[in-house]
C-alpha cells in the first residue's frame, strides 16, 4: 500500500510538473495582458506540430528543437498579439475572451487543413525508459520536463523580480494607465508578453512530445487545465502556477487511483471552484487589485 | 416612443414567423428556424446576468440538468415531459444555487471560469453516473408520438414551441431590463460599489438574475431533448454548444441589450450551417476556420455588436436619437 | 429464403458514361433518386471535420471507392450511383443533415456514419419518415436493438467483438497461460465514451456464461494525460489479460506506461486506437505480442477474402496511401452490400422493395473482401459479420484466429504485451 502511494504521488508530481509547464505561458498573458486565451491550447499544439515535424524529417530530437521551437512561437505569439488582441485591448473582456475562441477555431482547423486528423507521436531512445528508484518507477521524459519546468520557473521568477522587464510587466499588470503615465511603452510590453507567453507554450510542447500525442484538437483540455492551474495558484503569480499545477498533479492522480480515472478531471474542477470560494484570489494571490481583471 | 414601436415591432415579427410554416415545408428549412428560436432564448438567457456585468459559460450544466432530467422522468417514470418541463427548471434553479456563492464572492472572469468549471463538471457525472444518465450512451426517447409526449412526426409543432420559447425568454429579459430589478442590475454594472452605496442589495440582484437565466435554460433544455430525441453527455453538456455559442451570439448580436441576443442568433446560427453545407466537403475543417475568422474580425470591428450597427445607423436616418441601450457600462 | 450467390460485377456495355459523380449538391428541390432515368442518389454522411475526421474521412473513402468502382461496372440496374455528401461532426448536426438530405434533397437512402452517437441520431431521422438507412461502421449495440423498420447494418456489432475476444480466450489463450476458463482473471480498461463503455458492458456479458471472471473494470478519459492510475489499479487486481477499449492516444499511453509499472499481462486491445499503424510505430517493442479484435485488417488469408487486394490497389491508387485502418475496408463492403441489395431490388429505392431484398439477401462467409458474410435479421442487423482476432507481431498486424481467415499461428510474445 505504501509502494502504491509512493507511486501515485510521484506520478501526481510528475504530471502537476507538465500541467505546470503548459500554464506558466497562460500565467504571463493572462496576468500581463490581461486576458482569457482561449486558444493557449492551441499554441501548445502547434509547438508540438512543429517538434514533431522537426523530428520526423530532420531527425532532431525533441529537446533540441526547443531552440527552434521557442522562437517560431514567440514570433506567432507576437503576430497574434498584434492582430487579433491589439485591436481590441478596450473593449469588454468578454469580446477578448471570443475574439481568442475564433482564433482558437482558427488554429486548431488550421491544424486540421494542414496537418490531417492522424495521430502523432514521436519515438525516441528514450520515451519508454525508467529509473527505478526502489520499488517506484519513474518515466524519464516525464522527469526531464519536470526538471526543466523548475529551471523554467525559477527563471521566470528571476525575470519577474529583478529584470526591469519583469517589473514593467508587473506594472502594467497592476495598472495599465498609470504604467503608460511613467513612460511604459504598453503595446510594445504586450506583444512581448504574449510572445514570451506563446513560447513558453511551444516549450511545454516540446517537452510533451516524447510521451504525448499531437491531432487537431488536443489544445481544448490542455487550454482548460492551464486555466485552472494559473487561477487556483493566484493570477500573476509564477510560483503560485508551479505550486497549483502540483496540486491539481496530486489531486487528479489520487482522486484516480482511489476513485476511479473517470472522475479525476471532475474531482479537481470541484477542488478549484471549492478553493477559489475560500480564497478568491487563488491560493497565492497576491490580494485585491489583482483580481479586478474584469468587466470595467 | 421607442419602447412602444420596439414591442410593435416584435408582435410583427412575431406574426409573421407564425405564418412561415405555412409556406416553408421542407423540414430542413423548419429545422434551422427551430435551431434559431431555440438559441434565441439560449441567448437571452444568458444575456440576463449580464445586464448586470456578470458573465458565465456555465449555462451548458443548467441545459445539460434540465434535459436530462425531463429525459429521465419520462423514459424511466412515464411522466410527460411537459410536467417534466417544470422538473427540469427545478433542477436547474437547484444547480444554480450551487453556483451563487461563486457569483458573488468571485469577480470578473474568475467567476467565467468557476461557470464553466461546473459545466464541466456536470458533464462529468453525467459520462459516469451510467445508472442514472446511460452515461456515454445516453438516453433515447423512443418514438411515440403525441402533443403529450412532446413527440411528432413533423417539424411544426417543434417550430411553434420553439417559438413559443424564445418568445417567452426574450419576453423575461425584456421585462426584467424595464423594471426596478433591470436598473438595478445596470447599475451593478456600471459600478458595482457606487450602486451598493445608494442601497442596491447588488448580490440578490445578481443571484435572481442569474436564476431566472438558470431557470429558462433549464426550461430549454427539456425541450430540446425531446427535439433531438438522443441524449448523450457530450451534446448536452457542451460547452461549445451550449456555454460558448449562446454568448457568442449575444456578443455579436449586441451584449448586455434586450435585442442583441435576437439578432446575434438569427445571424449566427445560419450562419454555421451554411458554411458547413457549402465548406464542408470542399476541405474538411474551412468552415470552422471561416467561422473563427469571422469571429475575430466582428469582435474587432463591431465590438458593440449588431445592435449597435443598427443604433448608430438609426441615428444618421434621422431617428430619434435613443440612449444607447447598448451596454456602455459593460466596455472596459 | 432462398440464398442467392454473390452477383458477378455486370460488365459495362458501352452504357453511356456518366461524368464525375458530383460533390455535395445543395440546393433547392434536388431530383428524385429513384428508377427511370437519372442516377440513383444516395445521401453520404460521414463526420470529416472535428474530432472523429481522421476515421470518418477514411471510412468515406471506402464507400466511394465502392462506388466508383460499381459505376465503372455498369452501376445499378444501369443507373450510375450517386453520394450527395454531408459532413456530420455533432450528432445535432447529423439530425440536421440527414434532414435536409431527406428532405431538400429527397434521397431515400442513407448511408453512413462510423460514429454510434451520429448513427443513432442520424438513422431516427430516416426511421422516422420510413426512408433507408444503411450504417456502415458503427457499433453500438443499441443502433440495431431498437428494431426499426428501415434500419440496417452491415457490420457487426460491439457484442460480436466481446464474443470473438472471449471466444479466442476459451479457445487458446487461456490454456496458453495455463489457465482453465473458470480460474482466468480478466481485467478491462475503457475509455469511457459510447464506443468503449458499450464493449465493456458486452464483454460483461459474454464473460459470464463462460465463467471468466472479471476482476476489475476501470473507466477512464480518453484525453487522459496519464494513464498510471489505470494501470496501477488494473495491476492490483492480478489479471491474466486486459483487455483494453482505446481509442489512438490512449491506447499508445497505456501500453508505454503498462510497460513502464511493470504490469505483466498481455494486452488484448478492440479495435480503436489499437489497430492503427501508429499505435505500434510509436510503442514499440512494447506494442509487440499485443492482441487486437476488429474489422477485417489487411494481413488476412487473402483466400477468405477475395477483392481484398483490389481494394487495396483502388484505394492507393486514389488516395496516395496505403488505407489507414480497417473502417475504410468494412465500408467498403458495405456499400457493395447496399449496392447489391439495390440491384436485387431493380434499382427502386422504396423502403419496401428495399426490405424485401435485404430479407432475400445472403452471401457465405469468405467470399467477400472482408471475409463477412450476409445474413440480416429482423431488426436489420447483418448477423453473419465477425471481427477476427489479430495480432501486432514484428511491425504488423497479423489476423490470427479463426483459422480460416489467419495467416500466422498466435504466440505469445513476453509478458507485458
Amino acid at each position: 500500500m505504501i509502494e502504491l502511494i509512493a507511486q501515485v504521488i510521484v506520478a501526481g508530481i510528475l504530471l502537476g510538473g507538465v500541467f505546470a509547464l503548459i500554464a506558466s505561458g497562460l500565467n504571463i498573458i493572462f496576468g500581463v495582458v490581461r486576458i482569457i486565451n482561449f486558444a493557449h491550447g492551441e499554441l501548445v499544439m502547434l509547438g508540438m506540430y512543429a517538434t514533431f515535424f522537426l523530428h520526423s524529417i530532420w531527425g532532431i530530437d525533441p529537446y533540441l528543437s526547443i531552440l527552434a521551437v521557442a522562437p517560431a512561437l514567440f514570433l506567432v505569439g507576437v503576430i497574434v498579439q498584434r492582430l487579433v488582441i491589439q485591436p481590441i485591448l478596450d473593449a469588454s473582456a468578454i469580446s477578448k475572451i471570443f475574439a481568442t475562441v475564433g482564433l482558437s477555431l482558427v488554429l486548431m482547423n488550421f491544424a486540421l487543413i494542414l496537418f490531417g486528423g492522424d495521430f502523432r507521436s514521436v519515438r525516441t531512445s528514450y520515451s519508454d525508459s525508467t529509473i527505478g528508484i526502489g520499488p517506484i518507477n519513474v518515466n524519464i521524459p516525464r522527469l526531464i520536463a519536470f526538471v526543466v519546468a523548475l529551471v523554467l520557473f525559477a527563471g521566470l521568477y528571476s525575470l519577474l523580480r529583478y529584470t526591469f522587464i519583469g517589473k514593467a510587466f508587473q506594472a502594467v499588470a497592476e495598472d495599465r494607465s498609470t504604467a503608460q503615465l511613467m513612460g511604459i511603452r504598453v503595446e510594445r510590453l504586450y506583444l512581448l508578453a504574449f510572445g514570451l507567453g506563446a513560447a513558453l507554450a511551444g516549450v511545454a510542447g516540446a517537452l510533451l512530445m516524447p510521451f504525448a500525442t499531437v491531432y487537431p484538437t488536443v489544445g481544448i483540455s490542455y487550454t482548460l487545465i492551464a486555466f485552472v492551474v494559473v487561477v487556483l495558484g493566484g493570477l500573476g503569480n509564477m510560483t503560485g502556477t508551479l505550486l497549483g499545477g502540483l496540486i491539481i498533479g496530486l489531486t487528479d492522480s489520487f482522486s484516480a487511483t482511489f476513485l476511479s480515472p473517470s472522475l479525476s478531471t471532475a474531482t479537481y474542477f470541484v477542488l478549484f471552484v471549492v478553493v477559489l470560494l475560500v480564497r478568491p484570489s487563488g491560493l497565492f494571490g497576491k490580494g485585491k487589485g489583482t483580481e479586478e481583471v474584469g468587466l470595467r | 416612443m421607442k419602447h412602444r414601436s420596439s414591442l410593435l415591432l416584435a408582435l410583427a415579427a412575431l406574426l409573421v414567423l407564425a405564418v412561415v410554416p405555412v409556406f416553408v415545408r421542407g423540414i430542413f428549412i423548419q429545422g434551422i428556424f427551430i435551431s434559431i428560436f431555440f438559441y434565441t432564448g439560449l441567448t437571452a438567457a444568458w444575456n440576463i446576468p449580464v445586464f448586470g456585468g456578470k458573465l458565465s459559460l456555465g449555462q451548458a450544466g443548467f441545459f445539460g440538468l434540465g434535459a436530462y432530467t425531463a429525459a429521465i422522468l419520462y423514459v424511466d417514470y412515464g411522466i410527460v415531459p411537459w410536467i417534466g418541463a417544470f422538473a427540469a427548471i427545478l433542477v436547474a434553479l437547484l444547480g444554480a444555487l450551487v453556483l451563487t456563492p461563486s457569483l458573488i464572492l468571485l469577480r470578473g472572469p474568475f467567476f467565467t471560469l468557476a461557470s464553466l468549471a461546473f459545466a464541466e463538471v456536470l458533464r462529468l457525472v453525467a459520462i459516469y453516473w451510467r445508472g442514472l444518465t446511460g452515461g456515454s450512451t445516453g438516453i433515447s426517447i423512443p418514438f411515440e408520438p403525441g402533443w403529450q409526449n412532446l413527440t411528432f412526426e413533423t417539424n411544426v409543432p417543434f417550430y411553434y414551441i420553439s417559438l413559443m420559447l424564445a418568445a417567452t425568454s426574450v419576453g423575461i429579459s425584456y421585462t426584467i431590463y424595464r423594471r426596478a430589478f433591470g436598473y438595478h442590475l445596470r447599475a451593478a454594472a456600471s459600478d458595482e460599489e457606487a450602486a451598493q452605496a445608494l442601497g442596491i442589495n447588488t448580490s440578490r440582484s445578481h443571484v435572481v438574475a442569474f436564476l431566472w437565466s438558470a431557470g429558462i435554460t433549464g426550461m430549454l433544455g427539456a425541450f430540446y431533448a425531446f427535439y433531438l430525441y438522443t441524449l448523450e453527455p457530450n451534446t448536452f453538456f457542451s460547452l461549445a454548444l451550449f456555454s460558448l455559442q449562446p454568448a457568442l451570439n449575444g456578443i455579436i448580436g449586441g451584449m448586455g441589450t434586450v435585442w442583441g441576443p435576437v439578432l446575434g442568433s438569427a445571424v449566427m446560427t445560419p450562419l454555421a450551417e451554411f458554411l458547413r453545407i457549402y465548406l464542408g466537403d470542399v476541405q474538411e475543417g474551412l468552415n470552422f476556420l471561416i467561422y473563427g475568422l469571422v469571429l475575430i474580425l466582428v469582435v474587432q470591428t463591431i465590438p458593440g455588436g449588431i445592435v449597435s450597427v443598427l443604433s448608430r445607423l438609426s441615428r444618421r436616418l434621422g431617428f430619434r436619437s435613443e440612449e444607447a441601450s447598448a451596454k456602455r457600462g459593460n466596455d472596459k | 429464403m432462398r440464398a442467392v450467390t454473390r452477383r458477378e460485377f455486370l460488365r459495362a456495355s458501352g452504357a453511356g458514361l456518366a461524368s464525375a459523380a458530383l460533390l455535395g449538391v445543395v440546393g433547392c428541390g434536388g431530383q428524385q433518386g429513384g428508377t427511370g432515368g437519372g442516377p440513383i442518389r444516395i445521401g453520404a454522411l460521414y463526420p470529416v471535420s472535428g474530432v472523429l475526421a481522421l476515421l470518418g474521412e477514411e471510412s468515406f473513402r471506402g464507400a466511394d471507392i465502392a462506388r466508383r468502382q460499381r459505376n465503372n461496372n455498369g452501376g445499378i440496374a444501369g443507373s450510375e450511383i450517386e453520394y450527395v455528401r454531408a459532413d456530420v461532426p455533432e450528432p445535432n448536426v447529423a439530425r440536421s443533415e440527414a434532414e435536409r438530405l431527406v428532405s431538400q434533397e429527397r434521397l431515400q437512402l442513407l448511408i453512413g456514419t462510423y460514429s454510434s452517437t451520429l448513427a443513432l441520431t442520424a438513422s431516427e431521422v430516416a426511421a422516422r419518415r420510413g426512408v433507408n438507412y444503411f450504417e456502415l461502421g458503427a457499433i453500438s449495440d443499441e443502433f440495431t436493438d431498437r428494431g426499426y423498420d428501415t434500419v440496417y447494418r452491415t457490420n457487426p456489432p460491439a457484442r460480436e467483438f466481446a464474443a470473438s475476444q472471449v471466444r479466442f480466450i476459451e479457445e487458446w489463450l487461456a490454456s496458453q497461460l495455463g489457465k482453465k476458463p473458470s480460474e482466468f482473471r480478466l481485467a478491462i480498461a475503457h475509455e469511457d465514451s459510447d464506443y468503449g463503455t458499450s464493449v465493456a458492458q458486452d464483454i460483461r456479458n459474454e464473460a459470464d456464461p463462460v465463467g471468466l471472471n472479471i476482476v476489475s473494470v476501470e473507466p477512464y478519459d480518453a484525453e487522459a494525460s496519464d494513464l498510471t492510475p489505470v494501470v496501477l489499479r488494473v495491476k492490483k487486481s492480478n489479471p491474466d489479460t486486459v483487455i483494453a477499449v482505446s481509442y489512438a492516444q490512449d491506447a499508445i499511453l497505456l501500453s508505454r506506461q503498462a510497460q513502464q509499472q511493470d504490469l505483466g499481462a498481455p494486452i488484448f486491445g478492440t479495435g480503436g486506437g489499437h489497430s492503427l499503424q501508429t499505435f505500434i510505430d510509436t510503442v514499440g517493442e512494447a506494442g509487440d505480442g499485443v492482441f487486437n479484435v476488429d474489422f477485417t485488417q489487411y494481413e488476412v488469408n487473402k483466400q477468405f477474402t477475395p477483392g481484398l487486394q483490389e481494394f487495396v490497389d483502388s484505394y492507393k491508387q486514389a488516395y496516395d496511401s496505403d488505407p489507414k485502418s480497417g473502417h475504410s475496408l468494412a465500408n467498403f463492403f458495405g456499400a457493395n452490400i447496399v449496392f447489391d441489395i439495390l440491384e436485387e431490388a431493380k434499382g427502386s429505392l422504396e423502403s419496401d422493395r428495399v426490405g424485401k431484398a435485404v430479407n432475400a439477401y445472403t452471401v457465405k462467409q469468405g467470399t467477400t473482401a472482408t471475409g463477412w458474410g450476409v445474413d440480416f435479421d429482423e431488426n436489420g442487423q447483418n448477423t453473419s459479420a465477425q471481427p477476427f482476432v489479430m495480432q501486432w507481431r514484428d511491425g504488423n498486424l497479423v489476423t490470427v484466429y479463426p483459422e480460416e481467415a489467419a495467416v500466422m499461428e498466435p504466440k505469445l510474445v513476453g509478458s507485458s504485451g
